[in-house]
């Protein structure tokens, strides 16, 4: 326990050393909110709720969770394994699991601080309420964080090198959230696509966040298709994974 | 007769096509300090990470104190310091972060003073490894060998890339380990000539000599053991290797 302790409280340092890894994933989903707040806010669209809870929180959630996931978190695991950091940890008797899981929570540590922040600024600066069915909202968030993470991981798996891991979980991310609406509207793409998008990670995501947030309830496509994905992409990931 | 520190028999690993070590076995006695000595690609690295566990042999047995590396992980990893070749360190940790972080993972860890001192970085404490020179990264990579209180050590390519300074404080710190069995790889022959009792000479894949390093001096008729080396394995070493 003390190793794991120690392991998380310097991973943790490194992340705040490295300030400009933290652009993305935080300030950029805060922009975005900041951007579509102010006229999100005043636009009714289901049981009195606005556009900016309806909408573009469960957006700017889904943003912060996917980019910290899906491109930070494997970054950093490949920087370990091409530059020899897990390879020198191999042969302390630290366990592997150790040091995925000390990875893994300083980066939930990272994205809990990105959503609280832009839900922070919503709720104080744009008017925005909490979610009507809270409990609903932070299981779905719960879950979205497996199924994202698990996904990060296999990138994390499958990336050979650091930069590989940045265009890997890049070119997943914009791709995931193109389907899951990052772009505008689910409606406006081919049946397939819109079809898909309630399954896959991203746009899960954000209808189930959005059905909490207003109060309806959040459909079974979502559910499943984040705890599928959470399950498929642990054991993918559990599979490849390589420590050299 | 006392158990080996370390004994492996028949080690054989390829990879693809390459076959990296073929019918390795050496034996390692408590306290004895063994070189391992080839040319680069004559299967130093390869036969070092079999007995650390870090990879599998296709054919062969490895045992660390009488553990398995394979198949008790935890227990050699208690006993067993590694400093290897191809590996880094967290860059944004400073100096006294990492010895706290790898003294966290051993139950009986050396104080971080006396490893700072034993190395030499007690000034550098503060200072992120990312920031060290080559040198001074390398010390910290032997104290962090040595955290542990381990019994047995392997120092691979030891002080590859140092300038003479920095080369003689590193030899100072493995000869001040009294106690420990120490494997050290290394293509330096001044370096092994002072520092091991022993010599395992490889050279593609095979043991070809293994000895005391006088003895295969006086073996091959020549005057040193570079002249050895070369007696023994027909090759010279490149001015890289030698350096």
């Amino acid at each position: 326990m003390n190793a794991m302790l120690t392991l998380i409280r310097c991973e943790a340092k490194m992340v705040v050393r490295d300030t400009a890894g933290l652009v993305v994933p935080i300030a950029l989903p805060m922009l975005i909110l900041v951007m579509n707040a102010s006229a999100a806010g005043d636009q009714r669209v289901a049981g009195g709720r606005s556009a900016l809870e309806v909408y573009v929180l469960p957006l700017v959630f889904a943003i912060v969770l996917s980019t910290i996931g899906i491109v930070n978190m494997p970054s950093f695991l490949a920087y370990y394994r091409h530059g020899g950091i897990l390879r020198r940890l191999a042969v302390t008797p630290v366990s592997p699991v150790t040091v995925l899981v000390a990875q893994l929570v300083v980066s939930l540590a990272q994205a809990l601080v990105g959503i609280a922040l832009a839900y922070t600024v919503a709720v104080t600066a744009f008017g925005a309420r909490p979610p009507a069915g809270t409990g609903t909202a932070l299981a779905v968030v719960g879950l979205a964080v497996a199924a994202i993470y698990s996904l990060g991981m296999v990138v994390a798996s499958v990336a050979p090198t650091p930069n590989s891991a940045v265009a890997i979980g890049l070119v997943s991310f914009f791709a995931l959230g193109a389907v899951g609406g990052l772009f505008g509207g689910v409606d406006s793409l081919p049946d397939p696509l819109a079809a898909a998008a309630s399954w896959l990670p991203f746009g899960a995501t954000v209808e189930a966040l959005s059905n909490a947030w207003a109060g309806t309830p959040v459909a079974t496509d979502n559910l499943v298709g984040l705890a599928v994905t959470a399950i498929a992409g642990s054991a993918v990931a559990a599979l490849l994974f390589r420590w050299t | 007769m006392s158990q080996p520190a370390i004994e492996a028999k028949n080690l054989y690993k390829r990879y693809g096509e390459v076959v990296a070590v073929e019918d390795v076995s050496l034996s390692v006695a408590p306290g004895e300090v063994l070189g391992l000595l080839g040319a680069n690609g004559a299967g130093k690295t390869t036969t070092i990470e079999l007995i650390a566990g870090l990879r599998k042999p296709d054919r062969g047995t490895v045992r660390v104190l009488g553990h398995d590396p394979q198949r008790e992980r935890a227990a050699v990893r208690r006993l067993l310091g590694v400093q290897l070749q191809e590996a880094t360190l967290h860059g944004a940790l400073t100096v006294a972060e990492l010895l706290g972080l790898y003294r966290s993972f051993y139950p009986d860890p050396r104080p971080a003073a006396e490893l700072l001192d034993l190395v030499d970085l007690r000034e550098q404490a503060k200072t992120r490894f990312e920031r060290l020179s080559g040198g001074q990264q390398q010390r910290l990579s032997i104290a962090l060998a040595l955290v542990g209180r381990p019994r047995v050590v392997i120092l691979d390519e030891l002080t590859t890339g140092l300038d003479p300074r920095a080369r003689r404080r590193i030899w100072a710190g493995v000869e001040a380990l009294a106690d420990e069995t120490v494997l050290l790889v290394s293509h330096a022959m001044d370096e092994v000539e002072r520092l091991c009792d022993r010599v395992v000479l490889l050279d593609a894949g095979r043991i070809v000599a293994q000895g005391a390093p006088a003895g295969l001096v006086a073996q091959t008729g020549t005057g040193s053991l570079e002249e050895a080396f070369v007696a023994l394995t027909g090759r010279e070493l490149t001015p890289e290797e030698a350096a």
